[in-house]
């Protein structure tokens, strides 16, 4: 798989660069909005990150002129916090995600892995956290290499918070994508398939555990609180 | 003067207050003065007039000595009023002709033959009534030759010119203060009212501050008197916004730039394996990366003026703040919840800054509770927000410094910087919010926001 480093810093981006080759990756870098245009118009890169501050012009305007040719490929912007405006502007112009800066590579590792397992996306359809795998296709999960059995709500409520590993799942969310697979009328409220799957994820020995976030939703997180 | 006067309209008008008042003490005082001297010329006048009637009355008696002889009005006159008027006649040879009471004929025999200048003197406690007397000595031509005539007038005799003086006097000096009065009110009123502006340039001054360094003193109306300070404080002003402007931007390109090594930094540590010495070392990159992030935050607050004008719902900011803290506040063993209102709650803001501000309060919150306690946010109606936690509380002494700069409580371990509080007060007062303090029963702080309802 091929990334593009969009990044003006040599040192941020020979870091990218190494972290993500030892994950498998092929990693271009550009240094400047010019040669990041011109590189995404030749190649087709299965997703780019790019720093919206370059040297010879704004980041914002590779990224519209890569939507405007046609190039559907997610890309992940890193931006500073302080420039709101650029975060919205950028998510607006057509961005999968955003970073600020500074940043954590494995955070940065995690939003390229989740926006390259998103539907049409190239990553392989299985979701990892922790000790959990979940083959999307195939409805499989294991913990700890053990198969595990789970309702179908149930592990739609997981794969929502495994796609989203370390990071809230609004309840709205989860509501939202229980109501597109419930035949049942009548089905459990949210809290009762979280307590059933917290059980079950206690008793496979999941080095991971839903947390509840009183007011906004839940969260999968190393056992920790 | 050992004191002076500081006010520019008390000494406008305490000095014109002086210069009328002396202004008419030389006026009324000339006017008497003037006044008196007709008053003294009249009464001579009289005088001289009196003697020249006495010279004409003088013929030869039989004996072909001098002799006057008054028609019976005016000898009426002399005798009812002996004593005051006064008066005595020698011939040339300094014989006494007539004399009108004996004092004034001995006393007339011991002084010189008269001139025919008048010679004006005066006598004092003379007679037997022991008063003054003023009075004229002249020699006059008579049908019996040069004679050597004296009058002299009880002084203030003259009452009836003298009291129309002074009643002259009074009439004048009565218009005086009304006078002196209103002229000080006019004085008085002009300087207050070409003082106004001034009033306007201070009042405009004392809002100048940190926040507001593009405001000068306003130059019109100003009184021409004073307009070169008010030039010279603008000039000041210009000189000392671009010193402000030229500090901030360097604090922002310094926090800027210290962000992308401070990246690379936690990119090596996260790729070094190693003991509980590397752990530390990433958690205090870890709080330098904030420090640098709360850094660029108050300069952003302090340089760019933030637009608070777009409704936004403080329950879905809130939603939002929270769950993004969420992972934050479970690996350091503490959680946190959203409470309150389940509804929108529309205010009128500045969606970014309130969620800096929620944020840094969560921080600091989540920097204060025990593990395993709950940080929780709480939306009330109409714009109201509050961070509760489970800490110690703050105390009352420390509750006026927690939002100063770099401010640290006393015991406190080493967590911060001192600045998150600080950048909530900012945010705070740059939406004319309102933020209290509090202690949360049972235990620990809590903090109150209320933000204007949109």
């Amino acid at each position: 798989m091929r990334l593009l480093v969009i990044e003006d810093e040599d040192r941020l981006s020979g870091i990218l660069k190494s972290k993500l080759g030892d994950i498998g990756f092929t990693v271009d870098i550009a240094g400047s909005a010019g040669d990041a245009s011109a590189a995404l118009e030749l190649i087709n890169y299965d997703a780019a990150i790019l720093d919206l501050g370059l040297p010879d012009g704004d980041g914002l305007a590779v990224l519209t002129a890569t939507r405007q040719i046609g190039k559907g490929l997610p890309i992940l912007i890193l931006t500073a916090r302080d420039a709101v405006e650029d975060r919205v502007a950028g998510l607006n112009a057509g961005a999968d995600d955003y970073l600020t800066k500074p940043f954590a590579i494995a955070e940065l590792i995690a939003r390229i892995k989740a926006l390259l397992r998103r539907p049409g996306g190239v990553l392989g359809m299985t979701l990892e956290a922790g000790n959990l795998r979940l083959d999307t296709v195939g409805r499989d999960l294991t913990i700890g290499g053990v198969p595990a059995r789970l309702s179908r709500r149930e592990l739609a409520i997981l794969e929502q918070m495994m796609r989203r590993f370390g990071r809230i799942v609004p309840k709205a969310v989860l509501e939202e994508k229980l109501y597109g697979i419930d035949e049942e009328p009548d089905s459990n409220p949210i809290p009762v398939h979280i307590h059933h799957l917290r059980r079950q994820l206690d008793a496979a020995g999941a080095s991971l555990m839903i947390h509840t976030i009183r007011g906004v939703g839940y969260i999968l997180a190393e056992m920790k609180a | 003067m050992s004191r002076r006067i500081k006010s520019l309209q008390l000494r406008l008008t305490v000095e014109l207050a002086a210069l009328f008042f002396v202004a008419s003490c030389l006026a009324v005082g000339g006017l008497i003065y003037s006044a008196s001297l007709t008053a003294g010329s009249l009464a001579d006048r009289e005088l001289g007039l009196r003697a020249e009637d006495l010279a004409r009355y003088v013929s030869l008696d039989e004996n072909r000595k001098p002799r006057l002889e008054l028609p019976p009005p005016l000898n009426q006159a002399y005798s009812a009023a002996a004593q005051q008027s006064v008066f005595a006649i020698r011939d040339k040879d300094g014989q006494l002709v007539e004399a009108s009471t004996p004092e004034i004929g001995a006393l007339t025999a011991r002084w010189p033959q008269a001139d025919s200048e008048p010679s004006y003197f005066r006598l004092s406690k003379f007679g037997p009534l022991e008063r003054d007397y003023s009075g004229v000595s002249i020699r006059l031509d008579s049908a019996v030759g040069p004679l050597s005539v004296l009058v002299a007038e009880v002084s203030g005799g003259n009452q009836l010119v003298h009291s129309i003086l002074r009643e002259f006097v009074f009439d004048i000096a009565w218009y005086v203060p009304p006078f002196v009065a209103v002229a000080l009110l006019v004085a008085a009123f002009s300087v207050r009212r070409s003082l106004l502006p001034l009033r306007a340039a201070s009042a405009q001054a004392s809002v100048i501050g940190p926040g507001s360094i593009g405001l000068r003193l306003p130059e019109a109306d100003v009184p021409t008197e004073a307009l070169p300070l008010v030039v010279a404080v603008n000039h000041a002003l210009d000189r000392l916004e671009q010193g402000f402007v030229i500090q901030r931007r360097f604090t922002a390109n310094a926090a800027h730039e210290l962000r992308t090594p401070l990246t690379v930094i936690t990119a090596r540590l996260e790729t070094l394996e190693g003991n509980g010495q590397l752990s530390a070392l990433r958690e205090e990159v870890a709080r330098m990366n904030r420090l640098v992030e709360q850094l660029l935050c108050v300069a952003r607050l302090d340089s760019v003026a933030l637009d608070v004008s777009s409704p936004l719902d403080l329950h879905e900011l809130a939603e939002e703040v929270v769950g993004s803290m969420a992972h934050l506040a479970l690996s350091a063993c503490r959680t946190v919840a959203l409470t309150g209102a389940d509804h929108p709650v529309l205010v009128t803001g500045n969606a970014a800054a309130i969620a800096d501000a929620l944020r840094n309060l969560i921080e600091n919150a989540l920097a204060h509770t025990a593990p395993g306690t709950e940080v929780v946010v709480e939306v009330g109606p109409e714009g109201a927000i509050s961070v509760q936690d489970s800490g110690p509380g703050i105390p009352a002494e420390d509750r006026r410094h927690i939002f100063e700069r770099f401010w640290r409580g006393k015991g406190v371990r080493a967590h911060g910087a001192g600045l998150g509080l600080a950048i909530v007060m900012e945010i705070v007062r740059a939406h004319g919010a309102s933020i209290t303090v509090s202690d949360r029963v049972p235990r620990g702080a809590r903090f109150d926001l209320r933000f204007r309802a949109a």
